[in-house]
């Protein structure tokens, strides 16, 4: 495991650098003036600009660059936005956390229900209800994410009145800000108000939540259709059944694990994808979030945004990534080992 | 008393393009105690024999017997769950290739734990947890692994293909079986490991009087350890007898081109020459020869064998020929 580990550290580490190498070569291919866009003072004065230049170390070889480059990025120094004039870092530091929520949630949601409907498929495989969830899951993954965004909105925002349709929570509320996460912060805060903020916040998040959920649900439902499938294939459930377990003990000690090894690293890749939904998600519900923010930078030729922006989120789908590699090996003792060899 | 007994047990495999009918009225006994070899190639179905006793087919396959008694239980007048709970009380099954067989994700003691049945334990349920850990180590000590600590902790994929049978084997033993259906369990293993585990069966066959069935395709091999052999060929019985009897005198002409095909009897044949074996290969399930299936490869075969035959029974020797080469001993 230890192994296991440190290969999986290293891989972060060189993703990262490669990464950082990317984010870094952006600076030459935006147009206007480099040391505008890298710091985002779109006002400066002739004397500001020869301070920047020596700051950024423009005029000496391209490793000290980037090796200010990575200074400025671990100090935090990542530049004003030149649409807000408001420095990159903390900017980030409050939409991240919130696109954080927005997507742990939607993942969670489309895990709950698109696992354990795939596994049902597959139980009754060719029968009706295979049929039935199949059917849901190919219409569901057919819905484009803006289209049924906006349908949301009109039918349980503006027709029914259930849910909120715009923000994070209801503007009545004055939540400080501790962690950036606003369901912790909500729980941190003092106020008297304190749990209908929470239920407030809840409403607020269900609707895009579930509208990013949908499209990875329906991929969910038939990865974990098709593994189920091949393990109860497979001759250890055979013997499974002879050693004289109810068919629901089978389910539960060896096919459930089994299925979930097979499509747990899919789950991973699959959250790039629904970091794109989030993004467009975002922009419907006026979501405060990081990527909301990026499509306006983009909007707005905000270079010193976009730069910043797409690392961090870069940096986020990696770790999640990372994070379900870990969760893989936990679930399979094959992959713990290191595997020379073999 | 008869542990087992079906009588022209017959099994259809539902295709899209029809029924086929893959087991054509096989008769089976088992004596409690007795070691019986289950003798024919790849696709004779005795492995889909070996599973619709222990009724583990799924709903493609149908099964129909004109008799299937169980310890004098008649089995056919059940359900289909009755069936089931009184064949996996007493009947244990063993595979080949036994790691694939064992959950990957699971450890082998785990695995282990949960075949010992319940009704062995006793006590309250704080005290069962160590009363199964104990039942377990003893199962493993039963199948000759002394070091139980290790191969407890240990993943199938740690453990050799002759280990993970012995832990099959195990498996098998937690619940005390009366018969153990052993589906070529030696497959894929060399040469020692086969016969460490056929002495391992053998040994518990005299030890705890536990009758044994053994599939397997090695006419010669299965001759060493059974008492009496079936021997099948494409879904249909074909001879049945003491092991003495099937070895030194084949009365079905299939039999003797079986033994004739080994090495050993054609010992005094001159070197680089072709054993001797029958022409053409077994049939597939989708063009099945009617009457009797050996038909067009039989060296005997005449007019009337595109009939089926009926089994004769010459001294507990039966047969199912129309031509049995008993004449010729």
């Amino acid at each position: 495991m230890l192994m296991f580990t440190l290969r999986r550290l290293s891989l972060f580490f060189f993703t990262m650098v490669l990464l950082s190498m990317l984010t870094f070569s952006l600076r030459y291919f935006f147009p206007g003036d480099m040391l505008i866009n890298l710091s985002g003072q779109i006002n400066a004065n002739t004397a500001e600009l020869k301070q920047l230049a020596i700051d950024y170390k423009i005029h000496e070889s391209i490793f000290s660059q980037y090796w200010q480059y990575l200074t400025n990025i671990f100090h935090g120094n990542l530049g004003l936005s030149m649409a807000s004039q408001l420095p990159i870092s903390t900017e980030i530091s409050t939409l991240l956390p919130a696109t954080i929520e927005l997507s742990i949630i939607a993942l969670t949601i489309a895990m709950v229900m698109g696992i354990p409907l795939g596994f049902i498929a597959a139980i009754y495989h060719r029968k009706k209800i295979d049929n039935i969830i199949l059917t849901f899951a190919i219409v569901g993954h057919s819905f484009p994410v803006f289209w049924l965004g906006l349908l949301v909105i009109l039918i349980f925002s503006i027709q029914l009145a259930w849910f909120p349709s715009a923000g994070d929570i209801s503007l009545l509320f004055e939540i400080p800000q501790q962690t950036g996460f606003l369901f912790i912060d909500i729980l941190l805060s003092n106020s008297p108000y304190k749990w209908q903020a929470f239920n407030s916040a809840l409403a607020h998040i269900f609707l895009p939540a579930s509208v990013v959920a949908l499209a990875p649900a329906t991929v969910f439902i038939r990865l974990a259709r098709t593994s189920m499938m091949e393990v109860l294939e497979t001759s250890y459930i055979q013997a499974a059944k002879t050693k004289g377990l109810s068919f629901i003990q089978i389910i539960y000690h060896h096919a459930i694990r089994n299925a979930l090894i097979k499509m747990i690293r899919h789950i991973g890749l699959q959250f790039a994808n629904l970091i794109t939904f989030v993004m467009i998600t975002e922009v419907i519900f006026s979501w405060p979030g990081i990527g909301r923010w990026l499509i306006v930078s983009i909007g707005q030729r905000d270079y010193t945004a976009i730069q910043n922006g797409l690392l961090v989120l870069s940096i986020f789908i990696f770790v999640v990534h990372i994070f379900t590699d870990f969760i893989y090996a936990a679930l399979n003792p094959l992959a713990r080992e290191h595997n020379h060899g073999s | 008393m008869n542990l087992l007994d079906i009588r022209n047990l017959s099994i259809e495999l539902k295709t899209k393009t029809g029924v086929i009918l893959a087991i054509d009225r096989v008769s089976l006994t088992m004596k409690e105690g007795e070691v019986r070899g289950l003798v024919g190639e790849s696709g004779s179905g005795k492995s889909i024999l070996a599973q619709a006793i222990m009724g583990v087919l799924d709903d493609r396959w149908q099964v129909h017997a004109d008799r299937f008694h169980w310890r004098n239980i008649d089995l056919l007048s059940l359900t289909h769950q009755q069936q089931k709970d009184i064949i996996s009380q007493d009947v244990a099954m063993i595979f080949q290739e036994p790691m694939a067989c064992l959950d990957p994700s699971t450890t082998v003691g785990e695995q282990l734990e949960e075949a010992v049945p319940d009704h062995q334990l006793t006590g309250f349920f704080w005290q069962k947890n160590k009363q199964r850990k104990l039942a377990v180590i003893n199962l493993l000590h039963k199948v000759g692994i002394k070091n139980h600590t290790k191969c407890y902790r240990s993943y199938p994929h740690q453990l050799t293909e002759a280990f993970c049978q012995r832990v099959m084997i195990a498996i098998a033993l937690a619940k005390k079986p009366l018969l153990l259906i052993a589906d070529e369990p030696t497959a894929a293993m060399e040469t020692t490991n086969q016969g460490q585990i056929f002495r391992l069966l053998a040994s518990l066959n005299q030890l705890k009087n536990m009758s044994i069935l053994l599939i397997s395709h090695d006419l010669e091999n299965v001759t060493h350890w059974t008492n009496n052999i079936t021997v099948m060929y494409s879904g249909q019985f074909v001879e049945a007898g003491t092991t003495e009897q099937i070895f030194n005198t084949p009365y079905h002409p299939y039999t003797q081109a079986l033994l004739e095909s080994s090495p050993k009897a054609n010992i005094e044949l001159p070197p680089k020459s072709r054993l001797t074996t029958l022409p053409g290969s077994i049939p597939v399930l989708q063009h099945l020869p009617i009457g009797c299936r050996l038909g067009p490869r039989c060296p005997r075969a005449q007019k009337i064998c595109v009939q089926a035959p009926k089994t004769t029974n010459y001294h507990g020797h039966q047969v199912n020929c129309h031509y049995p080469l008993k004449e010729i001993y």
